[in-house]
């Protein structure tokens, strides 16, 4: 911060103050009451800690576990609980769960969050373990049920946790869109957010004054640290993010639930709670800010794009979002959140019930996170196949009042199986494949403006070849034109063209 | 009240709903539809009770319409639900809403049973028999 402020209290004056019971401690919500109602500055001067929370998913979470060494022992290469993988690349018996880690029998059902959760609920889990065996790791299989009280240690360590806000999603293609930001209507039918807003503990120390390494909060119901910043942090922008970790052991299941997002797949809800004093005015206004008071941007998820490139449809706030209801175009549009605010509201009051009974002190950070990171996408260095590079050029084309026989009989000719119907201008109105044209001869058709399909699915030159055979699966079609911005047909690209590109490009034997 | 009527391949392509509007003037709303030339299937509710709503469902039984009470009942665990709200948006009917504390609460009389947030749920807290 360049700008000082007087401070007004230490972390080791709030400390005493727990110790005798007499630290004055608000939730985020009440805190806010209290701004508005007397002012920052009154506020500043009354309230020590501010007590902040959010619940919501989060992907990057994970736990470390001993499984302790059985008898005779093995350097577990690799390792299912519950029939998820665990990461293996560390010492025998050391495995890294992650929350997003896929069940190999149950699919999208159930995965590693779900696991952690059986664990924390002290449910009974399958383990299971290969090896290659070693003279000092003889073993080369194992089978057996652990619980968490088996384990020498489960500790929990979240790379990216807390994420100070995030985009919100809506929808403008024509069908459901299943997403990690759930499912999204189509035609901006509804839209989903995420983050606690005016609850998260990263919006109520905005500048990153009091939070730092070493920061004491509440997680998953226990007590955790903060260990630095998150993967992805990006302070400067309101992305900040947390590393955190805690003793799995000590933690609720209430606190820490398996997720699945229908056809997306699994992860891990995670309850964090982290207590902001008070140390001056700066701190004290950002403490205060109201959901009305924190921007958020909606994305199209319908634009298979990196998130940052998804088009921004509109900039709302966290309270237009929590209304129930924003405005997109002309439309009133639901909307709802992912992540819990009443599970946010009850984390914020736990800690503060924690700190007025003098069971949580606070810590003062051993560093502070970074205030600036630059966030980079990935650069994609080799040159990757697009629409353009396995599409035909030399298209065979028909027009609406061509007699159905005849297109029959080009088909045939050509050995091709699409016919993009063309008007006089050369603009793509409509296809029929040989399909269509076998059905028109059997059912006495005659033009083929009565069999084509008008509503044709296309693709662009420079689209990637993996998003539009995405599209060709999702529409249930084997061959897709490739149009130009005035409609015009350029080229075809079929199941075929794809499979013979990729079987040249990918596929290393 | 929440029914729902199943037209036969014979009375499939008769006005029965829009006659059956004009007759009693209630303002029938269709929650669900899937007709085609052979059958159709409506969720509707009709905004009545008492005689009117007999006299409503008369003129649907008597037009050749099966009508079938709505059973469906959506079960919400609440040891499991979170309040999130995954499931408030993606509702066609805007039966799920937050109550004045952020609890989830469902409104069973505008509900048509589409399992839509049943699948939204990320903790499987929701199920239709």
């Amino acid at each position: 911060m360049t700008e000082s402020v007087e401070k007004i209290r230490s972390i080791e004056e709030i400390n005493e103050k727990i110790k005798h019971g007499d630290a004055v401690v608000l939730t985020a919500e009440e805190m806010i009451k209290l701004a508005e109602s007397s002012g920052i500055e009154v506020a500043a001067k009354e309230v020590d800690i501010v007590t902040a929370g959010t619940f919501g998913a989060m992907c990057s979470s994970g736990v470390f576990l001993n499984f302790g060494h059985s008898d005779p022992p093995i350097k577990m290469t690799k390792c299912w609980l519950n029939d998820v993988p665990v990461y293996k690349g560390l010492a025998a018996v050391d495995g890294y769960l992650g929350a997003t880690a896929l069940s190999e029998t149950r699919g999208f059902e159930y995965g590693g969050g779900h696991v952690i959760e059986d664990l924390v609920s002290g449910k009974e889990i399958e383990l299971r373990a290969e090896s290659y065996g070693t003279d000092c790791y003889p073993r080369r299989h194992i089978e057996t049920v652990i619980t968490i009280d088996d384990l020498n240690q489960a500790i929990l360590v979240n790379p990216r946790n807390c994420y100070q806000k995030y985009d919100a999603a809506t929808n403008s293609t024509d069908r459901v869109l299943y997403t990690y930001m759930g499912t999204l209507l189509p035609n901006y039918g509804n839209v989903t957010f995420a983050g606690a807003g005016q609850l998260n503990p990263l919006c109520k120390d905005w500048n990153y004054e009091t939070i730092g390494i070493g920061t004491r909060i509440f997680l998953g119901g226990g007590i955790g640290y903060i260990i630095g910043e998150g993967t992805q942090h990006s302070p400067q922008s309101g992305f900040g993010t947390l590393m955190v970790r805690g003793d799995l052991k000590q933690m609720n299941s209430r606190y820490l639930r398996g997720a699945s997002f229908y056809r997306y797949g699994v992860t891990l809800y995670v309850g964090v709670g982290i207590p902001i004093p008070i140390i001056n005015e700066r701190v004290a206004y950002t403490a205060s800010l109201r959901d009305d008071q924190i921007p958020v941007n909606i994305r199209d998820y319908g634009v298979p794009s990196r998130p940052d490139l998804r088009p921004i449809v509109k900039q709302v706030t966290y309270a237009e979002l929590r209304s129930g209801k924003v405005t997109i175009g002309e439309k009133e549009v639901p909307s709802s959140s992912l992540s819990s605010y009443k599970m946010a509201r009850e984390i914020s009051e736990v800690l503060k019930k924690w700190i007025l009974e003098g069971i949580f002190f606070l810590t003062k950070p051993v560093e502070p996170l970074p205030r600036k990171r630059e966030f980079k996408p990935l650069k994609v260095r080799r040159k990757e196949l697009r629409v353009r590079d396995a599409m035909r050029r030399e298209v065979v084309t028909a027009k609406p009042d061509d007699e159905v026989k005849e297109a029959a009989k080009r088909i045939v000719a050509k050995g091709i199986d699409h016919l993009p119907v063309i008007n006089t201008d050369d603009k793509l109105i409509g296809i029929v494949t040989s399909w269509d044209l076998a059905r028109a001869i059997a059912n006495n058709k005659k033009y083929l403006s009565e069999i084509m399909t008008r509503r044709v699915i296309t693709a662009r030159e420079n689209e990637s070849i993996d998003v539009v055979a995405r599209r060709m699966a999702q529409y249930n079609i084997s061959g897709i034109p490739v149009i130009d911005d005035n409609y015009r047909v350029t080229g075809i690209l079929t199941t075929d063209d794809i499979s013979r590109k990729i079987v040249g490009r990918r596929t290393t034997i | 009240m929440r029914v729902r009527l199943i037209y036969s391949p014979d009375v499939v392509e008769k006005p029965i709903l829009a006659e059956a509007v004009l007759k009693t003037g209630l303002p029938i709303n269709i929650l669900e539809a899937k007709v085609n030339a052979q059958k159709g299937e409506l969720v509707v509710s009709i905004p009545s009770t008492g005689k009117k709503l007999e006299e409503v469902l008369k003129i649907f039984k008597e037009a050749g319409v099966q009508i079938q009470k709505f059973t469906e009942i959506l079960q919400i665990d609440y040891e499991r639900c979170t309040s999130c709200g995954a499931c408030i948006s993606p509702c066609p009917t805007q039966a799920l809403k937050f109550g004045p504390d952020w609890t989830l609460e469902f409104d069973e009389e505008k509900c048509v049973a589409c399992r839509t947030c049943v699948n939204a749920c990320p903790v499987k807290a929701m199920s239709l028999p």
